[in-house]
């Protein structure tokens, strides 16, 4: 009698099997199913795949024993609490839109051109941060507080641009507050965090769109003796900046 | 149909295995906790492109390898891990062996695998997801999905009993003084 079509060789179905999640969760799939009758069948193919899942098992087992850090959860919170989606739009509007542009942009780009010559650069910022930051007396802060949570409320309500997210262990400092603050013209904002030493480490966050182009190494850099460092995440652009020694700043960043 | 995404909901259930599996692509803790962060922020601003909110668990992988590959190539430093080829036999292990091993050491074998196989591994043990979630994530065949599986796994067994014959084949010296003392 000749061999029902659905029967495959021992190898096909190790192979068809190799793909069975160890929980069993694919139990009602289809495609295992010839793969699982044959195991049912073929006492060596059904030793195989009993070793097989054992191994699968230890293995998503032992992997499940990695945890997140406990701040994560609350952090990833923190980030997306504060940040509207980014709207949809009709596209026929838009196109029209961009039909007008396109035609105006012949009779601009003259205009366009010289404005490029004192368009805002990154290092013009950094330096007005920086004046800032050393100006004696101190920049007062809008809010006074040791809760990372509520300065990110503040500069929501304020709207401000948030810290979209924290790097390293950065959560597990104090705040000293936050300030919401205007740079010709575009919102930006300023958290510090307070060092074990007793430095402030402060954090500046503007949308990145506020510059026209942006080359940031991603290394701290000396700047009028500060320690500074710039990084780009979420169309934001992070500007870290702080006295404390790098070592101590290399523990939290 | 499309429904409104509980982000709050949506972190609770995904952030763990989400993380496992960043910080299976860094390797570093703190990376892994950014690069988790930065899906989920990524998520909140996009949260209106997903019509399907069964479709999120798969947009969120796909999503975090895109910013992991993303970072690499500003850093211009990918890895080359080199496969030992003398071990691709699949040997069979002692389960006895493999609980004695820390979730640590099974996270460095995963990264010994090829690159080419790597990720499909790591998506199948680290986030349980199914052979035609992980085709979708790394936007591949269903057949290629299953034939990274079965040469990583197999190349994850030899890495696992290299791993486990090399530790157990150590020998320990006995300090000067105490062979002194016998």
């Amino acid at each position: 009698m000749k061999k029902p079509r659905t029967e495959i060789t021992n190898e096909s179905a190790k192979f068809v099997l190799n793909a069975y999640r160890p929980n069993g969760a694919d139990a009602q799939d289809p495609v295992f199913r010839v793969a699982l009758e044959q195991a049912a069948r073929d006492p060596e193919l059904a030793a195989w795949f009993k070793e097989q899942r054992s191994f699968d098992s230890l293995i998503a087992d032992k992997l499940a024993e990695i945890q997140p850090p406990a701040n994560l959860y609350s952090a990833i919170l923190a980030g997306i609490a504060n940040r509207s989606p980014i709207r949809r739009f009709n596209l026929r509007p838009l196109l029209a839109l961009a039909a007008v542009l396109i035609l105006s942009g012949a009779i601009l780009l003259p205009f366009y051109l010289e404005s490029l010559s004192t368009s805002k650069s990154i290092e013009q910022y950094q330096r007005a941060n920086l004046t800032m930051l050393s100006s004696s007396p101190a920049p007062s802060l809008d809010l006074v507080t040791a809760d990372f949570s509520r300065t990110q409320e503040y500069l929501a309500e304020m709207k401000a641009p948030c810290i979209p997210f924290l790097p390293g262990s950065l959560l597990d400092l104090p705040t000293a507050g936050c300030k919401s603050l205007h740079w010709k013209g575009q919102e930006f904002s300023l958290t510090c965090f307070r060092l074990p030493s007793g430095e402030l480490l402060h954090v500046f966050v503007i949308d990145e769109k506020a510059f026209r182009s942006i080359n940031v190494g991603d290394k701290f850099r000396e700047m009028d003796g500060w320690h500074v460092k710039c990084q780009r995440r979420a169309g934001m652009l992070l500007m870290f900046v702080s006295r404390a020694s790098m070592a101590e700043i290399k523990q939290f960043i | 149909m499309t429904h409104e995404i509980d982000l709050e909901a949506v972190v609770g259930r995904f952030y763990t295995s989400l993380y496992r599996f960043a910080l299976s692509l860094t390797k570093n803790e703190a990376e892994a906790g950014d690069l988790t962060q930065q899906t989920f922020f990524i998520l909140a601003q996009r949260s209106h492109q997903i019509r399907d909110s069964s479709k999120v668990k798969c947009w969120l992988f796909t999503t975090l390898r895109r910013e992991f590959l993303r970072a690499l190539r500003v850093q211009s430093s990918h890895p080359h891990v080199e496969f030992r080829p003398e071990i691709h036999d699949g040997p069979s292990i002692s389960p006895d062996a493999l609980r004695a091993l820390d979730a640590k050491a099974v996270i460095d074998a995963l990264h010994q695998i090829e690159p080419t196989y790597r990720t499909a591994v790591e998506l199948f043990y680290l986030s349980e997801l199914s052979y035609k979630e992980i085709a979708q994530t790394l936007e591949i065949p269903i057949g290629t999905v299953m034939s990274r599986l079965s040469r990583g796994k197999e190349q994850l067994k030899a890495i696992l009993a290299a791993a486990i014959s090399e530790n157990s084949d150590k020998i320990i010296p006995l300090k000067r003084d105490e062979e002194a003392a016998h």
